[in-house]
């Protein structure tokens, strides 16, 4: 009986293994995830996105077509951190795909990969909004963490298509590369923010802040996913002209009001900064984005 | 390094340790030998930290050994060459536990028992006062690599003040099965359209719609059976599920429902599954489409095949068909806003009566709903849904068969992901009662504890 198993498991293993196509199927739950992969697996990969980078991909529409997306992977990427907690668990059991469960091979948690900010340790209640007791989930806002996500895809594409390993590896120096070239570039661009007060909309920028050494002091957001009252925004006017705060930044999904409101009473700036590759029409690659996050950050504080 | 941070973390303990403790002077020598004392505590602990570390690392080498020793298909378990800051592992194999509580109040232009005709689901608010709608307590997770399983248990008050439990589903699903198969077993919802699998805390009105109740009972389809699904290799999403389960029972009503009941004037009998084609056969094909980046469909139709028990060797068809219309704009906050439309048309053909029986015909129900939802900002929805449900020949005085129309527009707001208060009117048109019509006014209140994994595509 065992036997038979394991021939039929062998057999079924064979018959993958036969109709298995020449491109890794990769599907990733975010676009900046999709463009990471793109410039490690070159055109050993097919790539596809789950959730627009004009969404907040915290609240990601489930769709039938994404089923079908996730029983096609070969590898699936993740943002982890229970980012996804929300859509992907019930996805994964729809999709039926062994290959792509936590613990198997096609399953990536990039956040396993980099430095985590914003862990909680005690106690976390629901009374105190939407936390991420793993840490905070907007990693790949900092362009140091993208070169460890491109590590980390290199090597699971290495191990899953190992004929094309040199291929891999060339292309994450590549990636490293040009990373190493442009940090410096960004960093003087944003030189006159070092150490700066800023306000953010959500708690979504710790890590860009880390990056490029600016302090985010408060946000408009009483709790993480909690819409500011009209309490909370006259406090924070308050708060805003006492500290001499001059920046406010958030993303495009956000209601704009409350910065408008603060905007009129504090005169404080606001910079709308894409926070995910595809969040504009113009943004196509990881490097697109921090060009763009640079280019709007210069632009605000510049005027 | 910094080592600024240890430092201010030393005077911060020095300074702790001192608040505890006032006779703690402030002479040198105490400070400097507190001082000595803190960093061999901090160095004790931190080799216990080490010491703690590798034992959990030893005994994760180990799990993780038998777990490749005990799965002979399941490959290797990851690695990442780079060192890895956070040695957690997401996985959604945990435990999952949750509870979510449903209460209505509210009123009618008509009394009580006039009510229960009306709101024929059994979790409608269905008296002038309180309701508890439905206490449901909802527990799953991963079996190991080829099951997952779930149960649900329902706790209810009726209208006379009991306590009712019920086991709602226990089921498991299949994980690992070749070519997009997926098997179901055990007691579970039917799916059948969209509406039927929802547990009453995801459904965007109060109560259930009126053909629902008539065709299903006010618990919705469900029995206990097995049921396979394929996920189709075709370009778009296409999945096919055959089922069967037994045909008996309250939450099987157009099959072999309680003996004692009635219907269109026939009293149903006691009436056993003897063989495969006493047992209820369920088939559903669902499609869905990505009309642009904004606007998806879902398009499905559902059938089911079984015996009834007003006579010996009598039969039930009902076929639906169901279409959902889902647009959210490219910039959204928190998935909103939104539009969505939902709709379902359903159609029974129930045999009363064995052939010889004088009064033997056949019922032939039809109904359908028709719901539209608008999430205009984050957190608020506002619904409205509109109903119609008749049937063949002279039904004016049944409350389950007679032309039904009913209109509710609702309005939803969502303090979190977790809560939901729902304001609902009800306008109703009927014929068996002597008003012809009845106004109700409903306010809801739902809470959820725990993870509840309950999304509906």
């Amino acid at each position: 009986m065992k036997k038979l198993f394991r021939i039929s498991i062998g057999l079924l293993l064979l018959m993958t293994s036969l109709t298995n196509h020449a491109v890794l199927r990769v599907v990733t739950t975010t676009q900046d995830l999709t463009s990471i992969a793109e410039a490690v697996g070159g055109e050993q990969v097919q790539v596809q996105s789950l959730t627009p980078g004009t969404r907040d991909p915290h609240f990601a529409t489930a769709k039938p077509s994404m089923i079908r997306k996730v029983f096609r992977a070969d590898l699936l990427l993740v943002i982890g951190t229970d980012m996804e907690i929300g859509w992907l668990p019930p996805l994964l059991q729809s999709a039926r795909n062994t290959q792509v469960q936590p613990g198997n091979p096609g399953y990536l948690d990039l956040s396993n990969g980099v430095p985590l900010l914003g862990k909680i340790s005690g106690p976390v209640s629901r009374a105190m909004g939407d936390v991420h007791a793993k840490g905070n989930p907007h990693y790949w806002l900092d362009p140091r963490n993208g070169v460890h996500m491109a590590q980390a895809i290199a090597t699971r594409l290495s191990k899953l298509d190992p004929s094309h390993k040199d291929d891999y590896q060339r292309r994450f120096r590549a990636f490293a590369q040009t990373m190493d070239n442009k940090l410096p570039a960004w960093h003087a661009e944003l030189a006159q923010l070092k150490g700066k007060p800023v306000i953010a909309y959500h708690k979504s920028f710790i890590y860009l802040a880390d990056a490029f050494g600016f302090r985010i002091v408060d946000e408009v957001e009483p709790k993480p996913g909690i819409a500011p009252s009209a309490a909370t925004l006259s406090a924070l006017v308050a708060r805003i002209k006492a500290k001499h705060i001059h920046l406010l930044i958030m993303e495009p999904y956000y209601e704009r009001r409350s910065a408008s409101y603060l905007n009129e009473q504090t005169g404080i700036r606001v910079a709308v900064l894409p926070q995910s590759v595809g969040a504009q029409p113009d943004i196509n690659s990881y490097f697109d984005l921090f060009d763009a996050i640079v280019a709007s950050l210069n632009n605000t504080i510049g005027k | 390094m910094d080592y600024s941070y240890f430092r201010m973390k030393r005077v911060a303990a020095v300074i702790g340790v001192m608040l505890l403790n006032p006779a703690v002077t402030f002479a040198e020598e105490d400070t400097d030998a507190l001082r000595r004392q803190l960093t061999e505590i901090r160095q004790q602990m931190q080799h216990m930290q080490q010491s703690y570390t590798q034992q959990i690392n030893a005994l994760e080498q180990r799990l993780v050994g038998l777990e490749s020793k005990s799965d002979n298909s399941a490959t290797t378990v990851n690695s990442t060459a780079i060192s890895s800051p956070s040695t957690t592992t997401t996985s959604n194999s945990g435990f999952k536990i949750g509870l979510s509580g449903l209460f209505a109040g509210g009123g009618s232009s008509v009394d009580n028992d006039a009510l229960e005709g009306l709101q024929g689901g059994a979790h409608d608010p269905n008296q002038n006062g309180f309701t508890v709608q439905n206490v449901e307590l909802s527990m799953g997770g991963t079996v190991g690599p080829y099951f997952d399983a779930q149960a649900n248990i329902i706790f209810q008050i009726d209208a006379d003040g009991e306590t009712v439990v019920e086991l709602e589903e226990a089921f498991f699903t299949t994980r690992s099965l070749p070519w997009g198969l997926q098997v179901k077993g055990g007691q579970y919802f039917t799916e059948f359209g969209r509406q039927n699998p929802q547990h009453p805390h995801t459904w965007a009105f109060m109560d259930q719609p009126v053909v629902l109740s008539r065709f299903f009972g006010g618990d919705g389809l469900r029995s206990q059976g097995v049921r396979a699904s394929w996920l189709m290799p075709t370009d778009w999403y296409s999945e096919l599920y055959f089922g069967v389960q037994n045909p008996k029972g309250e939450t099987v009503t157009s099959f072999l429902n309680a003996p004692g009941e009635d219907i269109g004037g026939h009293t149903l009998i006691d009436r056993d599954t003897r063989n495969f084609g006493d047992l209820l056969y369920t088939a559903r094909w669902l499609n869905g489409f990505d009309l642009s980046d904004t606007l998806s469909m879902n398009l499905g139709v559902s059938g089911l095949w079984g015996p009834n028990a007003s006579g010996t060797a009598t039969d039930t068809n009902i076929v639906g068909a169901d279409l959902y219309l889902k647009w959210q704009p490219v910039y959204s906050q928190r998935g909103f806003p939104f539009i969505s439309w939902h709709t379902e048309i359903l159609q029974r053909r129930y045999e009363a009566g064995d052939p010889g029986d004088p009064s033997r015909k056949t019922l032939k129900d039809r109904g359908l709903f028709t719901q539209a939802l608008w999430g205009f900002k984050p957190g608020w929805v506002a619904g409205l849904r509109a109903e119609y449900a008749s049937a063949d020949g002279n039904t004016s005085t049944d409350p389950l068969r007679d032309t039904r129309k009913r209109l509710s527009p609702n309005l939803t707001w969502y303090p979190s992901e977790y809560s939901k208060v729902r304001l609902q009117y009800n306008r109703d048109w009927t014929e068996h009662l002597p008003s012809k019509t009845a106004d109700s006014l409903w306010l809801q209140f739902e809470f959820n504890l725990g993870s509840h994994a309950a999304h509906v595509f």
